[in-house]
């Protein structure tokens, strides 16, 4: 080992949001960590303390271990690791599918820096066959599945559920270094071989899947017949085969980009096995239905209806406590109001970023609904909940609003004359 | 599901329409007419499509710059006779433009190719026919891609659904024959208790989307629907007040019950700005 007090350094390759929060958990953790990325403006960013993704608790987490992390662009400073993550993020293409060619590149510049007797894990998702067509006389390689969630990174990082690790033999003990690594965090072990390992984190996505896709169907019906989701789905959690965890919260579609490229790789695995995925492509078909809840009850309650409407949009970035953009609900939205004035409001991002031909600049969340004819709330952050509905109604031009994430309190809304609408319940 | 060749809406040098006096094709050339595009109507006095030399006198007739909008069929297509002049209609089409390809190429195809028991239709269902109907509009939709394919004519198959306006000569169970029905003091007889939900499209709101596939030079498939079905019953209730007169009777149910709801999603991204009458709005239009 390389410490005087035993424990394992720990490096990791790509300073993208995978690799960040999980080094920077690591560290939190106990151990030393390398944190090496080829890019050198981005590691003169992270020694200044700026982070290039938000991540609550990842400033103050990174600053408070800033002794135990190394950040470097020199790829020889990962010598020193008896443990070594490769992990950026990875990109989906607009098809849906992961482009692994940075993966690729990182894995061929690494591979030369390490230690032989070092153990090399991967810790981006990849698809079946990717570990083991990698493998090669020499290298201790191994699969570990992530399970980063977005907002909740660091969260994750330090208490993790498990870990899933893809072995070449799964019956062989793992590297004293890797397993001393695993075992700092208390948890279960599962090793088991590569392409299992592999699968099983497309599994967990399609569990995950399956309740979204169970929450957004069902959630539709209840806007049908006059039921409401959210009486019906606390009933779900207390029943033990479900979970309190579940994922039952309605949405618009499946979120993210990372869920949807798992439902199109076991597709494309089912159509070269030849076994039944017509299930998933119902959930893949429900989902782009659902993300589109807000533009046609938009056009039906609001935009057909009604003479050069102003519509006001809260909430730009995929979810809240990101900064991130992509797939976000509020673009997919605004791509397709071109033809109407809109004006947007972001506590992150800038207002000048919307998809649209002219945005209007907006200060505030109140400043932003002003004399708008209806308010879509497109991502659920907290600086919203406590905007008080009536100064809501004061501000705006017209009554609607539209809340797929029940960030405002319904009554509260329609007691301040506003017409409330969210996914599942037809008059909330 | 379509694709814009013109970013910007822009006019077409001229339209040539195969029909004229149809419902949708009359409509079509009056909204076209409203938009200072020079029109051609061609009815079957000018041009048999189902003719023997039909093919040379439409490519005669074409130039490269026109947009040709395929309105005719001989419909309902119920038999083989009706199947087999409706191809011959198509062949006629697809051997003009092979011989002299046009900028831009719209099928009216109709939500007949999708299967009675699809509840919610859109764009990205495979076609699956099960009346006569449907197969020929399916088959006139494959035989004009591969012939615009090969030609290099982009091309729009529009799939409307139930339309219903006042000029609509057709008197099928609808919208159309109910209003007549109510204005002439009968009883409108529903197919059991005319529980059956359908999409209802006013025949304006469909010309005008032709236009704007037109404008667009768009390619692809779109329906054309309003996004809210309404009952035979409501359709018969609504028309016998509309009219004042008229009244409303059931009959022993024949067949079971179907719905039919539309995911308008694409024609909203496709067309933003385009507005469709509600079924009140538009029924109550076809009573002036």
């Amino acid at each position: 080992m390389s410490r005087s007090d035993n424990l394992p350094v720990i490096g990791f390759a790509g300073m993208t949001h995978l690799g960040l929060n999980s080094s920077v958990g690591m560290a939190e953790t106990g151990f030393d960590v390398v944190c090496f990325d080829p890019d050198a403006s981005l590691i003169a960013a992270l020694v200044k303390g700026e982070m290039p993704v938000l991540e609550p608790d990842l400033p103050e987490t990174a600053a408070r271990n800033k002794s135990r992390i190394t950040f470097t662009s020199d790829r020889t400073d990962l010598g020193r690791c008896d443990v070594v993550y490769v992990a950026p993020d990875v990109p989906v293409t607009d098809d849906g599918i992961s482009d692994l060619a940075d993966l690729d590149a990182l894995l061929e510049l690494v591979i030369p820096a390490i230690r032989k007797d070092a153990v090399l894990v991967n810790l981006s998702q990849v698809p079946p066959g990717f570990t083991r067509a990698r493998m090669r006389t020499g290298l201790n390689l191994y699969y570990q599945v992530e399970t980063l969630i977005f907002g909740r990174a660091i969260e994750r990082a330090l208490h993790p559920e498990r870990y899933i690790i893809g072995c070449a033999d799964p019956d062989a003990p793992l590297p004293d270094a890797f397993r001393r690594c695993l075992e700092a965090y208390g948890c279960p072990i599962l090793p088991m071989r590569y392409e299992s390992a592999e699968l099983c984190k497309i599994s967990i996505n399609c569990c995950l899947v399956a309740s979204i896709s169970v929450a957004n169907t069902l959630s539709e019906l209840c806007e049908g017949i006059g039921a409401d989701w959210s009486e019906i789905a606390p009933a779900l959690k207390l029943d033990r085969r479900i979970g309190q965890h579940s994922y039952l919260a309605p949405g618009l579609g499946i979120g993210g980009s990372n869920l949807i490229r798992d439902l199109i790789t076991v597709t494309r695995l089912a159509e070269e096995t030849g076994s039944d995925a017509s299930v998933i492509a119902a959930w893949i078909r429900n989902s782009a239905y659902r993300k589109e809840w807000a533009l046609r009850t938009l056009h039906d309650r609001v935009l057909n209806t009604t003479a050069d409407p102003l519509i006001a949009v809260w909430g730009l970035a995929y979810k809240e406590n990101t900064h991130s953009t992509k797939n976000a609900p509020a673009f997919a939205l605004i791509e397709n109001l071109h033809p109407y004035r809109l004006t947007a409001f972001d506590p992150v991002i800038k207002t000048s970023a919307a998809p649209h031909p002219a945005p209007i600049d907006a200060t505030s969340a109140l400043d932003c609904a002003a004399d708008a004819d209806a308010l879509c709330i497109m991502t659920p952050w907290d600086d919203f909940k406590s905007v008080d509905p009536a100064e809501i109604a004061s501000a705006m031009k017209g009554k609607w609003v539209l809340d797929p994430y029940r960030t405002l309190d319904a009554k509260a809304c329609s007691t301040a004359g506003l017409k409330y609408m969210t996914l599942g319940v037809a008059d909330a | 599901m379509l694709e814009h060749l013109n970013a910007s809406p822009a006019n077409p040098h001229r339209v040539v329409i195969l029909g004229q006096n149809g419902f949708v094709a009359s409509t079509l050339a009056t909204a076209l007419q409203a938009q200072d595009i020079p029109t051609l109507a061609l009815g079957r006095d000018t041009i048999d499509l189902t003719a023997a030399n039909a093919t040379d006198s439409l490519a005669g007739t074409l130039n490269t710059t026109d947009t040709l909008a395929f309105v005719s069929a001989l419909a309902p297509s119920r038999d083989a006779a009706a199947m087999a002049a409706n191809m011959h209609m198509v062949e006629t089409v697809a051997g003009a433009i092979a011989k002299a390809p046009v900028a831009h190429l719209v099928n009216i195809s109709s939500d007949a190719v999708y299967a009675d028991s699809v509840h919610l239709a859109y764009e990205g269902l495979p076609a699956a026919p099960t009346s006569p109907h449907g197969a020929m509009h399916l088959a006139r939709e494959i035989l004009l891609s591969n012939a615009a394919r090969a030609a290099g004519v982009p091309l729009a198959h529009l799939r409307p659904s139930l339309l219903y306006g006042a000029g609509d000569p057709h008197n099928g169970y609808g919208p159309n024959r109910f209003r007549r029905q109510a204005l002439a003091g009968e009883t409108i007889t529903l197919f059991g208790e005319g529980e059956e939900l359908r999409d209802h499209v006013a025949v304006e709101d469909v010309a005008e989307t032709i236009v704007q596939v037109i404008q667009h030079r768009s390619s692809g498939v779109l329906n054309i629907a309003t996004g809210r079905s309404v009952s035979f019953r409501q359709c018969a209730e609504r028309a016998v007040e509309l009219a004042g007169k008229g009244a409303v009777s059931g009959s022993p149910r024949q067949n079971p019950v179907t719905h039919r709801h539309f995911d308008v999603t694409a024609r909203l991204k496709a067309f933003p700005a385009l507005r469709f009458a509600s079924f009140e709005q538009g029924f109550t239009k076809s009573f002036r």
